[in-house]
């Protein structure tokens, strides 16, 4: 569905008079007729900019509400203005398009949809020369990136027979399910390891292993799943303008966003007189514009410095008792069950009742790099003021041990209070308002898995294999008789994902995968993944298929996504490609119930019609928040914004109406009840020991540890604004706006010998990596960091030139599963080694000199 | 792409120009940017918005983002200056053009080139003061921002006014932005608004039709 912008609502010169226009101005004008207020040009020569004709413009274009469609848990609105079936832009919300929408409204309750720079890029992507048109077959050896055009026939009986080969050779666990959410995130067509099509594809055909700890956020799925009973921790984005204090602890939504408007009402927070703080080892983006009080730390020793915190909280009793009685369990001995009265609880660990060690600021100054000063003031500001939103972000939950930095944050906020009340904050994952979100069938075959490990032990399964213990690679436990049985991986499905590009310790993977038997992947554009897969298999855009979109993270609307253009070349989307395997395999009419085998080469109706009766049924029939507007409407506007006559905020009921929360006991558990039961760890799929109450734990490697010695940097790899992820990384429009470096504190790299520019090397046993240098002042000394997502470039000798961090990762998540992205070191020396930015020859610029101390 | 070009009407403009004086058009109502210096996050969703609007290659671009960053550790500072085309009331490229292909609008006071006229000599990208006009090799020409023209004569505003995710760049008439009568979200409440900061152009030379919210540590004077 497409529709025309009309232009005749507005005044056709409205700038000669006031702007922006008002609602009743727009009325106004649209009486007066369009005409009006038009002056006349004057000047003779009136050329047109662009005069090389033909320069359409937009009103001359057909207008498509579209939305990006990457995995950065935001999800904005693109607007294609095309021509025939090409796409000659692409704009944005400008509130004409929702109901009672015109242009130029943006209230605090319906705000615009403003895409991202990643959002606006999409037509380079769209129409990048890395798009894969035509299935493809690899001829070299695994690696080499020498391929072969084939029919979609011929790769997909290829992949057919191996999968019944692999199955039947090697049992149901022998293909690895990667698929991820890097190419969608649609209701209908959906790559994820719970609710994708993957999941459902592998799982009817019987053989599926499934990977199931989150790269970005496992400490913190775990820690909120532990202490809230539920991972939808989060509050809506609206409700951050009305916190008084908010500490964005290793949070930098200037970069990721972080869904809807998040970053936008912040602003207005700061502009109602909210006090920031940042504590992270960088002052970023976010920092600068909401003039945050920085308080460096020391990467992996933020859980210490909480443990301060609340020692300050506690001993000069600030804090709220009324609501750790009433909500809290075992936040002290008056709040421990009666069951284990005798265990230690929260504030004995904090003020040392067992341990004889108080976990004072002093305790935690040299363990963090922060002044015990700092850490008394940064509490007591916490404690008394209300309401305080500490939004404990992912990043520093990406560590050994990381789930304990966000058991700690959780128990900071409900000592404080500050849980369940407008403008405080219990995040942790920060899933928010929830919309329905599936509109394929998820039925009982959905899901289906015979072996689930940690996500980032493939490599170490395939490798070692049949000689790993369950707990080496977080076997998730099973009722029936494969509990237990490691699987042997023979095969891989990548489904918009690229993760061999984006797991830990890279070196490990090449090893592993040069022993599997089949690799598969679906992609939209050819990506270091796809570089050492066996069969590549095009895959339609969002633009190129039809899908309705939302955030997963914070925002609450709905977004159409019709089919804009058709699908370039003969890329076809994954449920295309999926159900035409299912009927190869003998069990297509079940995986795509509404379909034919002709859903091959058409698929107009049969996705209109999931999307019809996934709207006309749980969308306009859900029970909490129900929406009006009918399919047809929603197809013609292409929005729908959601009226929350508040905003919405997690464990509001809970608080104000004694709704139990979803734990065992009905209360937020400091003291986790499941853990303090489990006898033996090696069974669960943790592995290993996790305490019940949140404790700092030293991790294996920090600027603490004997080790830097050897390697005396700390290297943290956290989300680039220019990628999601590794999508985009062949923009030029982005490329050229931003670097691949690594950022270094001014003092160490005078210390190096380097400055803003020169190259380096950034090694340590796992591998090596050549980047240029951004030296600054804001980074701590002793810290690296270098953005994640880099596309692998490999020399002769393995060294990565694109300056990916992944190579020098270690591949040991946490017990409770979080990746430990962040618990490197390394050292780094200046090198002669050349630097390559991306696949192709393009330069990279700087835009800007930049400068210090005008 | 100069080989298309119609050398005879090129010849005609040359000889044209060289018998006019340069009187700098008097605009009915000058329109100008706003910038908050302070609240934009530098994530460049204008430039992109801008490039993608003009069709521009890697290399031109209209809107930069210029970082600015100082102190010393841990005592730090940061923030974002954004400027594009300026659209001066004298625009030091204007004059220097030997074939008149850049001209300044009546109603509005856009400064624009027709580049039907640009022969790619790249003066005017030497007379800027502020980088506006590039060049871009693939066509021959120079070009720069025309403050999207046509979204405006459509009575709407540029790309990247429209894509500004924090809503601190906007247009409107540069005289009420001066004064801050003009109501806009790129100005708090209690923001005050200058014609310059650190490191910029004098603008008593070309009379830039900009103003920012500065940062405390880029106030000039």
């Amino acid at each position: 569905m497409t529709r025309r912008a009309s232009t005749e609502p507005f005044d056709t010169n409205p700038l000669s008079g006031a702007l922006p226009l008002s609602r009743r101005r727009l009325l106004e004008l649209a009486a007066a007729g369009s005409a009006a207020g038009l002056l006349p040009l004057g000047g003779t020569n009136e050329a047109k900019a662009f005069a090389y004709e033909p320069y359409p413009k937009d009103d001359e274009l057909e207008t498509v509400v579209t939305s990006c469609a990457h995995n950065c848990g935001s999800r904005h609105m693109l607007v294609a203005h095309k021509k025939g079936d090409v796409i000659v832009r692409l704009s944005t919300d400008d509130g004409r398009y929702q109901k009672d929408g015109f242009f130029g409204k943006d209230t605090e309750e319906e705000p615009q949809v403003r895409a991202c720079l990643r959002g606006r890029s999409y037509r380079a992507r769209l129409y990048s020369a890395e798009r894969l048109l035509y299935p493809m077959m690899r001829v070299g050896p695994r690696g080499e990136g020498k391929f072969k055009r084939v029919s979609w026939d011929e790769a997909l009986t290829f992949v057919a027979n191996k999968m019944v080969e692999l199955k039947t050779k090697y049992g149901p666990q022998a293909i690895l399910d990667q698929s991820y959410a890097g190419a969608s995130y649609g209701v209908l067509h959906k790559s994820d390891q719970i609710e994708g099509l993957l999941a459902r594809f592998l799982g009817m055909f019987g053989c599926r292993t499934s990977s199931w700890s989150v790269p970005s956020y496992q400490a913190t799925t775990f820690s909120s799943r532990m202490t809230f009973g539920t991972i939808e921790d989060g509050n809506e984005d609206d409700a951050f303008a009305h916190s008084k204090l908010i500490i964005m602890w290793g949070w930098n939504p200037a970069y990721t966003f972080h869904g809807g408007n998040t970053f936008y009402y912040m602003r207005m927070a700061k502009q109602r007189g909210c006090k920031f703080v940042l504590v992270d080892p960088q002052y970023t983006d976010s920092a600068a514009a909401y003039d945050a009080w920085w308080i460096p730390i020391k990467p992996n020793t933020d859980a210490a410095m909480m443990a301060a915190m609340a020692h300050v909280i506690f001993s000069e009793n600030l804090h709220n008792q009324d609501f750790i009685n009433r909500f809290v369990l075992g936040m002290d001995q008056g709040t421990m069950p009666d069951w284990a009265k005798g265990k230690e609880n929260f504030k004995d660990y904090i003020l040392g009742t067992y341990d004889k060690t108080p976990k004072t600021p002093e305790w935690a100054e040299p363990i963090c790099g922060v002044k015990a000063d700092d850490i008394r003031k940064l509490a007591r500001m916490y404690a008394g003021t209300k309401p305080a939103a500490l939004k404990a972000s992912w990043a520093p939950g990406r560590n050994a041990y990381g789930e304990q930095y966000n058991r700690m944050a959780a128990a900071l906020q409900s000592m404080t209070g500050n849980i369940g009340v407008l403008g405080g904050c219990a995040e942790g994952v920060g899933k928010a308002f929830h919309s329905e979100a599936v509109a394929y069938p998820y039925d009982q075959y959905a899901n289906v898995w015979y072996a689930s490990i940690k996500s980032d032990r493939w490599a170490h399964c395939v490798l070692n294999y049949p000689n790993v213990k369950r707990e080496e690679v977080g076997l998730w436990p099973r009722q029936d008789n494969l509990d237990g049985v490691i699987p042997n991986i023979k095969g891989i499905f990548w489904q918009g994902s690229d993760w061999f590009n984006q797991l830990t310790n890279i070196n490990k993977e090449i090893e592993a995968i040069k022993k599997l038997e089949l690799v598969v992947c679906m992609d939209s554009t050819i990506t270091p993944s796809g570089i050492w897969a066996d069969v590549l298999l095009p895959i339609a855009t969002h633009f190129e298929r039809h899908d309705v979109a939302l955030p997963w993270y914070k925002g609450h609307y709905y977004i159409h996504r019709p089919k804009v253009i058709q699908p370039l070349g003969e890329s076809k989307s994954d449920f295309q490609v999926f159900t035409e395997l299912a009927y190869r395999l003998g069990f297509g009419p079940a995986f795509n119930p509404k379909a034919n085998r002709d859903y091959f080469h058409i698929d107009d109706n049969v996705d209109e019609a999931y999307l019809r009766e996934w709207w006309e049924g749980r969308v306009m029939g859900n029970a909490a928040h129900p929406v009006t507007m009918g399919w047809e409407e929603f197809k013609k506007r292409g929005i729908y914004k959601f009226h929350l006559h508040e905003p919405h905020v997690a464990f509001k009921d809970q608080i104000e109406k004694g709704i139990p929360f979803q734990t065992a006991s009905g209360r937020i558990e400091i003291f986790s009840t499941q853990l303090a039961q489990i006898t033996d760890w090696t069974k669960t799929q943790y592995g290993y020991e996790i305490p019940y109450i949140p404790k700092w734990i030293e991790p294996w490697e920090s600027l603490n540890s004997p080790k830097t010695a050897q390697f005396p940097f700390h290297l943290i790899s956290p989300h680039p604004r220019w990628r999601t992820h590794s999508i985009f990384n062949n923009i030029p429009w982005l490329r050229e706006t931003f670097e691949q470096e690594v950022t270094l504190n001014a003092a160490d790299a005078a210390k190096l010998g380097v400055k803003t520019g020169d190259v380096v090397e950034l090694y340590n046993d796992r591998g090596r990596v050549v980047v240029p240098v951004y030296a600054t002042e804001r980074c701590m000394p002793g810290v690296a960091v270098l953005h994640e997502g880099a596309w692998m470039d490999l020399d002769k000798n393995g060294v990565d030139r694109a300056g990916n961090p992944d190579f020098l990762t270690l591949d040991e998540p946490s017990p409770a599963g979080a990746f430990a992205y962040n618990t490197v070191l390394c050292a780094i020396r200046k090198t002669t080694l050349e630097h390559k930015p991306g696949w192709d020859q393009l330069a990279t610029s700087r835009s800007h000199v930049f400068r210090r101390d005008l | 792409m100069a080989n298309e070009k119609d050398k005879a009407a090129i010849k005609e403009a040359v000889k044209r120009k060289k018998r006019e004086h340069y009187v700098p058009v008097v605009p009915d109502t000058q329109l100008g940017f706003i910038h908050n210096n302070v609240d934009c996050i530098g994530c460049r969703a204008c430039e992109i918005a801008c490039k993608d609007k003009n069709g521009l290659p890697p290399g031109p671009r209209f809107r930069r983002v210029q970082y600015v960053e100082g102190g010393t550790y841990p005592e730090v500072f940061a923030y974002k200056i954004n400027m594009s085309c300026n659209h001066c009331a004298e625009p030091a490229c204007l004059p220097t053009c030997p074939t008149g292909a850049i001209f300044k609008r009546k109603k509005d006071g856009i400064v624009d080139i027709d580049s039907t006229l640009c022969i790619g000599c790249r003066r005017c990208e030497a007379a800027c003061p502020f980088g506006a006009p590039q060049y871009n090799a693939e066509t021959n020409t120079v070009v720069k921002c025309n403050m999207c023209v046509d979204e405006i004569d459509a009575g709407r505003k540029p790309y990247c006014v429209m894509a500004c995710m924090m809503r601190v760049l906007d247009i409107g008439p540069i005289d009420q932005l001066r004064a801050g009568t003009y109501e806009t979200k790129a100005r708090g409440a209690n923001d005050e608004v200058v014609r310059q900061v650190r490191n910029m152009a004098d603008p008593e030379l070309t009379n830039p039709s900009i103003v920012f919210v500065p940062h405390s540590k880029g106030k000039v004077g």
